[in-house]
């Protein structure tokens, strides 16, 4: 799938998970997960995904639950107490905080999994490819630092064994200076080597994309998302908030473009949009439009859930078990492929 | 010349007070801790104030990366820092101890505040790329490591006030302006996420209490569950310092002379 789609699909699989806090709903989009990663896990032969990622997500159940039990005490059934004189802790220790600690857990591990697939899904080059025209001088260091990085590696590894063999122990921080100081002054040597390089081919200036204009845009924008941030805080009616949004990422999207348009780059290897990719985002699009009018007309509560003040079962709705299978996407685009 | 330096710093200025007003606003704006009104949504929005602050920065700083040099060198840096981060994942140290920290100060304090906040930022972001490390947290990591050799400069001009260059008060100053840093980071940090797990804890984030008094929690907070970690950091970042400063520094210096070379065209417009 195509970068783009990918991005799309984890900006939909995040707002779901960050809204819907029913644990069932969770645990479907958890599966997918697994699913997905696993698969792809195994395409680039790597070792075990699963368990891992699987053992961390126990963990955050667990501690959240700690520490949400300890700390918190709301909630009808009470389960045993702990004295009132015990700092922080003391008071009932109730089923219900318990039960948002595991909710919690499970949505810190959904998030954890997620960028984990992600990062299974794009390759370094797709990332970098990603990032804005705009910030064109800074692509170029990640790709030349992204280049340079392996065979730094390999020189580290040879002084390392050579200091090893003339008997330094590197035992103590001082003992890594004999590794550090030639690794730096030798990856130096390669970057005048690399500059002077880069000047004979005539690479020497680099287009100026910063104006302060743009920066003003870039700061005003910011401030916009910002302010409706806080108005949505205070609950004030959603056409202020909305509109400070809309404001705000239309003029940092416009400034972007107009400056990338003056960076001079070059195109090679572009990625392709293939059908299945074409047709994956506009069904992520109608998703992501249907979410927004759903928080639009106020009806993303329903797909929530709290177990406060007496603990219920979730209710379960076709919307929301629809809205859960978004992991499944990129396995039925994958299976297809 | 003037005009845009004033612009630096009022972007610096906007950007440091917007990332960390977000980063403190469960402590100011009884809102914020609101579990009605905020649910999950606040880590992301935080996340997503502090991805324009970073895109502000980096855009204002990238005017330093005007030609090749500059470049190459901050690339080659980067690799090597994200290296000793690498080194960091496969051998893990005590606690939140991470040798990638004292290159980014020492860079910011040699070389000023715009390339010390791109070293700290694209290190994190070059890691990230190679540890699969790309994640919500990652904005916040970038933007605290880049805060991190900014804010280096500011020893380099007590260092001059003080007359400390080639002295072992200028080793001193950096190794305690590391541990600061060491402890501050994690501080930082742990921001991002604690409202979010202290959205359910009643009685720590409560909307009756003062900001003081929310301070306080979440000081109770970071004593019990960080201050371990991150003290292993601020050792590390002092032994760092105090062994490696000199001759890093040394050989930055003897670069500096090097890496200025001109072209013809550069001569013509000075």
């Amino acid at each position: 799938m195509n970068a783009i789609v990918w991005i799309l699909w984890l900006t939909a699989t995040m707002t779901f998970t960050l809204t819907t806090r029913n644990p069932l709903y969770i645990m479907i989009v958890l599966g997918g997960l697994f699913g997905l990663g696993n698969r792809l896990a195994k395409e680039r032969n790597m070792t075990p995904w699963v368990l891992p990622n699987l053992r961390f997500l126990l963990t955050m159940i667990l501690l959240s639950t700690l520490i949400n039990g300890l700390f918190s005490h709301v909630g009808n059934t009470a389960l045993f107490s702990i004295p009132q004189s015990w700092p922080l802790i003391g008071g009932d220790i109730t089923l219900e905080s318990l039960i948002y600690g595991v909710i919690n857990g499970l949505v810190i591990g959904t998030l954890y999994i997620l960028f984990n697939t992600i990062n299974l899904a794009l390759s370094t080059k797709q990332i970098t490819r990603l990032i804005p025209h705009a910030f064109h001088p800074i692509a170029v260091v990640i790709t030349i630092a992204l280049t340079f990085f392996p065979s730094i590696q390999q020189r580290a590894r040879e002084i390392k064994e050579a200091q090893m063999i003339r008997g330094n122990p590197m035992k103590k921080i001082s003992d890594w200076i004999p590794i550090m100081i030639p690794l730096l002054v030798s990856s130096l040597e390669n970057a005048i080597l690399l500059a002077e390089s880069m000047t004979a081919r005539g690479f020497h200036k680099q287009t100026e994309l910063q104006s302060p204009r743009a920066l003003v845009s870039l700061i005003l924008a910011a401030f916009m998302i910002f302010s409706g941030w806080i108005l949505q805080m205070y609950r004030f009616p959603s056409l202020f908030f909305i509109s400070l949004y809309i404001l705000g990422t239309s003029l940092v999207t416009i400034t972007l473009l107009t400056i990338g348009k003056q960076a001079n780059v070059t195109r090679y290897h572009q990625e392709t949009w293939t059908k299945t990719s074409m047709f994956s985002a506009a069904l992520i699009g109608i998703y992501i439009a249907g979410f927004a009018f759903l928080a639009l007309i106020g009806r993303l509560s329903t797909l929530g859930f709290s177990p406060y003040p007496r603990l219920h079962l979730p209710a379960i709705q076709t919307l929301g078990l629809i809205f859960s299978l978004i992991p499944l996407l990129p396995i039925l685009v994958l299976h297809h492929d | 010349m003037i005009r845009y330096r004033l612009l630096g710093l009022l972007t610096d200025a906007f950007v440091f007070a917007l990332g960390f007003f977000s980063l403190i606003s469960p402590f100011i704006l009884p809102q914020a801790m609101s579990l009605s009104s905020q649910t999950a949504a606040f880590p992301i929005m935080v996340s997503l104030i502090i991805m324009l602050c970073l895109l502000i920065m980096v855009f204002e700083a990238q005017s330093s990366l005007l030609d090749s040099k500059m470049i190459a060198f901050l690339a080659v840096l980067t690799a090597i820092n994200a290296g000793l981060r690498f080194l960091e994942n496969a051998i893990p140290g005590p606690g939140g101890f991470s040798p990638t920290f004292f290159l980014i100060i020492l860079a910011g304090y040699f070389f000023g505040s715009r390339i010390g906040f791109l070293i700290g930022a694209m290190t994190l972001f070059v890691s990230g790329l190679i540890t699969g490390g790309i994640g919500p947290w990652l904005p916040g990591q970038m933007i605290t490591a880049g805060w991190v050799g900014q804010s280096a400069v500011l020893v380099s001009l007590l260092v001059k006030q003080l007359e400390w260059k080639d002295k072992p008060g200028e080793i001193i100053l950096l190794a305690v302006f590391g541990a600061l840093w060491g402890l501050f980071y994690g501080l930082i940090m742990n921001l991002w996420f604690w409202p979010f797990l202290g959205v359910g804890i009643g009685q720590t984030f409560t909307q009756t209490a003062t900001a003081l008094e929310n301070f306080q929690r979440y000081l109770v907070y970071y004593l019990t569950t960080s201050l371990i970690w991150d003290t292993t950091r601020t050792i590390g970042n002092v032994l760092m310092i105090t062994f490696m400063a000199k001759p890093v520094l040394k050989i930055f210096g003897r670069f500096q002379q090097r890496f200025s070379f001109f072209t013809q065209e550069d001569r013509v417009q000075p």
